[in-house]
């Protein structure tokens, strides 16, 4: 694919502050905005100050195109059922090997992570949530308090910011049905709960407005182009925090994910990559991360040091979406069950938006970049 | 374990301590039999849920395998392999077919200690088989079968009375049920309701531990998502509460042409000309193959419970097509003998004609009533609560699993007249309909099943008079004489039975006549298998001592003398009060 030959020049261009790659810098696709100001901060640099060479980064929405390229990154900060998806269509690099440092109490990393955090090609660094959120000016007294009210347009009136893919929406149309959580992608599974999840969602159509990068349904809340909109819990806290937006997580039906970094099979620099990951997934640095962008770290041991924002002061373990005050209706996203399904549920849901938007949603330009890799 | 010690009975003895060992003994009675059925039950329910993803019977593993031939290859091998395994296992049970709750009843009700661990364990396997292989069968009747059994393989092992035996058992079974849905108050009344039938103050403490034990193993131990959940569903009007009695009366209607559908399957694969083995691979093939376009049909079905409970998943006549097609796989792998229970069919099938009739209702008041997930529950209740006998149970698993109490007393609506009308049409349970099939009549009260189960072969006693058929009646007499009896049995030549002389008919009779003409003409006679109710009931019209005892060639074995025979029933119904109505 011919785009990410261009991704560098259009990193130059596009994304400010990135620095030109240079011969021997290891590239790092990830997700731009604040999120990768903080990796910037946290992760790059120190890592390059300990004589690693350069990092440099280019931008990534998700998806599994990037992996096809003839050059891909040497490192890309994944979801975990992508990262699975790629992992099972053999586009990444075996990660089984790859020892990771204990925590700085000593407990071994493979007491101090998460369960699950670790699959064959992948590590988990984060856990972020997938959120819904209102302008809280956008109503009068009476605010959205739970995850129906998404799709309660009588009471909430206005459009929607989604994103533009099955994950999170098809979740969240189900339980508004009242499908428990733990039979959501039992329920998914069936021709029926499915097409009942676009049904559910057609109810929307004609008020949706689909994004794709992270920053996006931000803005789109902060000009008043929109009244609620999913996004990632992590952004929606630093408008909150940055430029004092009006912006109310609801953390009800938050749908949470690993967040892991992966090394595609043709990466130039596997053995710095692979550095880099023992660096950046130690517990120090994960917990930092933590205390910018309110996600949750994967090691025990970086949950414990998680204090306070270093500029605002707030405390940040209760921003965190798994703090036990947030995830009470948490929904944990199935990564094994999006990545054995990746390509028919994303058709699927791709041909109904199609359907959906040629009758009457706005913003019908919007193509699919996520499609399957060609 | 060891058997609890009996209360000391030295000087030091008091009233406390007793009651000290009697507490002690009745938790770990509950305690332990409660634990090891939840593990049973718990373990039995994983196992079907990790062989339906691995054989791709749940949606889940269906979904996630590749598209290509072995999604539909497996649709129909699977259950096609698995009734072949599972007609393997039933011929290693004597009656060659699975038990279930049946058997459990009837050894309780009639205070039989045999409920064997052999056949519970094949049914189990073969159960496991069949629910893993997605047979269209229940999942609780299996648990409560083996958490009977294993109560009762508990008992044998405390070497306990029968009563205590009953209670163990009922303790297995509300622990099994307790853990499976998660609904203790469920489980003990469930055994109360089905099991024993009855409501004794020394069984409930023993239960209700039991199925405690089975609720915390339910939720700490391995934690399984209930069989359903509903969040919340609110009944708009008070005048619905009408309407749920109706939908109960024809709840109970489907009802009766479910157990029927079964019984009538049962009766016609008895004629199949196909050997016993290969009938449920038969069943696993024909359910495969309809499988292939209505996955729905496959295993317990809790996707299409949960559609059910949707307003808008199905279509009114896709609510019909799957109900009726639920309603034949299910009679059809049951029928031809696969193992497993018509529990969670019924749930599947009752929800399915609750939202049929909510939204048949929606249609004619035009939105006018409650969600339609209200009637799903009604409906499902209305549908179960008959076809196991138990309709305050069923009541009691809507307002364990939903904690709605509104939806608890739309269910008890829906249920209050459907037991009733059911039972009218088709008898008191699906499992008192198999028994009674098999020669065990529960309709008429325990104490009649317990007189019919028990027959008079240890009864029958030698010490009688007897005389050659020739004798005279001189003979005759010195023989009563010599025995100290008021009868003689006159045998011929071969110990063939001939007939009975009494003494008050001889009284006056000359000493050289033929003893066999004073003989009787309709002279009572029974066999030792003769029950202790049959015989009561053929000692209704007799004067007289004994009835002579006869085997199938008519050789006198003995006779039974009235006064044991009214002994035997004396303690057989005092046995039963006393478990009934002792306290202690």
């Amino acid at each position: 694919m011919t785009v990410s030959r261009a991704l560098p020049l259009l990193l130059s261009l596009l994304v400010p502050g990135a620095a030109t790659p240079a011969e021997d810098a290891l590239i790092v696709a990830t997700w731009g905005g604040s999120y990768e100001a903080a990796q910037r901060e946290i992760l790059f640099e120190p890592f390059e100050g300990e004589g690693n060479g350069k990092i440099a980064s280019v931008p990534y929405s998700g998806g599994l195109d990037i992996l096809h390229a003839e050059d891909p990154p040497d490192l890309v900060d994944m979801s975990m059922s992508e990262a699975m998806a790629a992992c099972e269509a053999g586009l990444l690099q075996s990660l089984e090997g790859l020892e990771l440092p204990p925590s700085a109490g000593g407990i071994p990393a493979r007491d101090d992570f998460l369960p699950g955090s670790r699959e064959r090609c992948a590590i988990t660094h984060t856990i972020f949530a997938t959120v819904i959120a209102y302008n809280r000016q956008a109503f009068g007294s009476v605010r959205p308090r739970r995850l129906q009210h998404l799709f309660d347009l009588e009471e909430f009136p206005g459009p929607r910011a989604l994103q533009a893919t099955p994950a999170g929406n098809l979740e969240w149309a189900l339980r508004s049905l009242g499908v428990p959580r733990a039979e959501l992608y039992s329920v998914l599974s069936t021709q029926r709960g499915l097409d009942l999840a676009l049904d559910q969602l057609d109810t929307l159509s004609g008020s949706i407005r689909w994004w794709r990068d992270g920053d996006e349904p931000v803005k789109m809340l902060e000009t008043g182009e929109v009244v609620m909109a999913s996004g990632f819990n992590g952004r929606f806290f630093n408008a909150r925090l940055d430029h004092e937006s009006p912006i109310e997580i609801l953390w009800d039906g938050q749908l949470q994910e690993r967040q892991t970094w992966v090394i595609p099979r043709g990466a130039a620099r596997p053995d710095r990559a692979r550095e880099f990951i023992r660096y950046a997934t130690g517990t120090e640095p994960l917990a930092r991360l933590a205390e910018r962008m309110a996600y949750g770290p994967a090691r025990r041991s970086a949950l414990r040091l998680v204090g306070r924002h270093p500029q605002a002061g707030i405390d940040m373990g209760i921003q965190l979406p798994t703090h036990p005050y947030n995830a009470e209706s948490a929904i944990k996203k199935d990564a094994k069950w999006y990545a054995q399904t990746y390509h028919r549920v994303l058709d699927r849901f791709e041909v109904w938006r199609k359907r959906s938007s040629g009758r009457k949603t706005l913003g019908a330009d919007q193509e699919s970049r996520v499609g399957p890799p060609t | 374990m060891t058997q609890p010690s009996p209360p000391p009975t030295g000087p030091e003895s008091t009233g406390s301590d007793r009651l000290r060992i009697q507490v002690a003994r009745v938790v770990a009675l509950g305690v332990l039999t409660g634990l090891a059925a939840a593990l049973l039950a718990n373990a039995f329910v994983a196992a079907i849920g990790w062989l339906n993803e691995w054989l791709l019977i749940s949606p889940r593993a269906r979904m996630m395998a590749a598209e290509g031939v072995w999604l539909p290859l497996a649709t129909i091998a699977v259950p096609t392999l698995g009734g072949l395994l599972v007609g393997y296992l039933h011929r290693w049970i004597r009656e060659q077919r699975p038990h279930g709750p049946a058997e459990v009843i009837a050894a309780v009700q009639t205070r039989q200690d045999d409920l064997p661990a052999r056949p519970a364990l094949i049914s189990g396997v073969s159960s496991l088989v069949s629910l893993g292989s997605g047979a269209s069968v229940g999942q609780y009747g299996p648990l409560v079968h083996m958490g009977g059994s294993l109560g009762a393989l508990l008992a044998r092992l405390l070497r306990s009375d029968v009563t205590v035996g009953n209670i163990i058992v009922a303790c297995g079974v509300a622990s099994a049920i307790a853990t499976a849905f998660n609904a203790p108050i469920a489980g003990i009344l469930f055994a109360h309701e089905v099991i024993l039938r009855h409501f004794a103050l020394r069984a409930f403490a023993p239960v209700a531990l039991a199925a405690i034990t089975g609720y915390v193993v339910a939720n700490a131990v391995l934690a399984q998502p209930p069989l359903f959940q509903i969040e919340s569903a609110a009944v708009r009007h008070i005048w619905e509460f009408g309407l749920f009695p109706i939908l109960g009366v024809a709840s109970a209607l489907v009802a009766v042409v479910y157990m029927h559908a079964i019984l009538g399957v049962g009766r016609m694969a008895r004629h199949l000309p196909l050997p016993a083995v290969g009938k449920p691979a038969l069943a696993g093939m024909g359910l495969g193959l309809v499988a292939l376009w209505f996955p729905e049909i496959l295993g317990i079905g809790a996707q299409t419970l949960r559609f059910a409970f949707i307003e808008g998943a199905f279509a009114q006549w896709e609510l019909l097509l799957v109900l009726v097609l639920k309603l034949l796989a299910t009679a059809w792998c049951l029928g031809m003998g696969f193992s497993g229970g018509v529990f969670s069919p019924a749930l599947v099938i009752g929800s399915l004609f609750g939202a049929l009739f909510g939204s048949g209702l929606g249609m004619l008041f035009a939105g006018g009533t409650s969600e339609l997930v209200v009637f799903a529950v009604c409906g499902m209740v209305a549908v179960t609560a008959p076809v196991i006998g138990a309709p305050l149970t069923a009541v009691v698993i809507v307002f364990e699993l939903t904690g709605s109490y509104e939806l608890t007393i739309a269910a008890l609506a829906s249920v209050a007249l459907a037991n009733l009308v059911a039972s009218r049409i088709f008898g008191r349970s699906f499992f008192d309909r198999q028994l009674r099939d098999r020669g065990l009549d529960l309709s008429r009260g325990r104490s009649k099943a317990l007189l019919a189960s028990r027959t008079i072969g240890s009864l029958v006693s030698t010490h009688h008079a007897t005389a050659p058929a020739d004798a005279h009646v001189a003979d005759a007499r010195q023989a009563m004489q010599t025995a100290d009896a008021t009868s003689c049995h006159l045998v011929d030549g071969t110990g063939r039975y001939v007939g009975t002389l009494r003494l008050q008919r001889i009284l006056q009779a000359p000493d050289h006549v033929p003893a066999r003409d004073y003989c009787g003409r309709d002279e009572i006679v029974m066999n030792a298998e003769t029950t202790v109710w049959d015989a009561m009931n053929l000692l209704r019209d007799f004067i007289g001592e004994g009835v002579a005892v006869v085997d199938a060639d008519n050789r006198l074995l003995g006779t039974v003398f009235e006064s044991d025979l009214i002994r035997a029933y004396l303690d057989i119904l005092e046995d039963m009060r006393r478990e009934e109505h002792a306290t202690r």
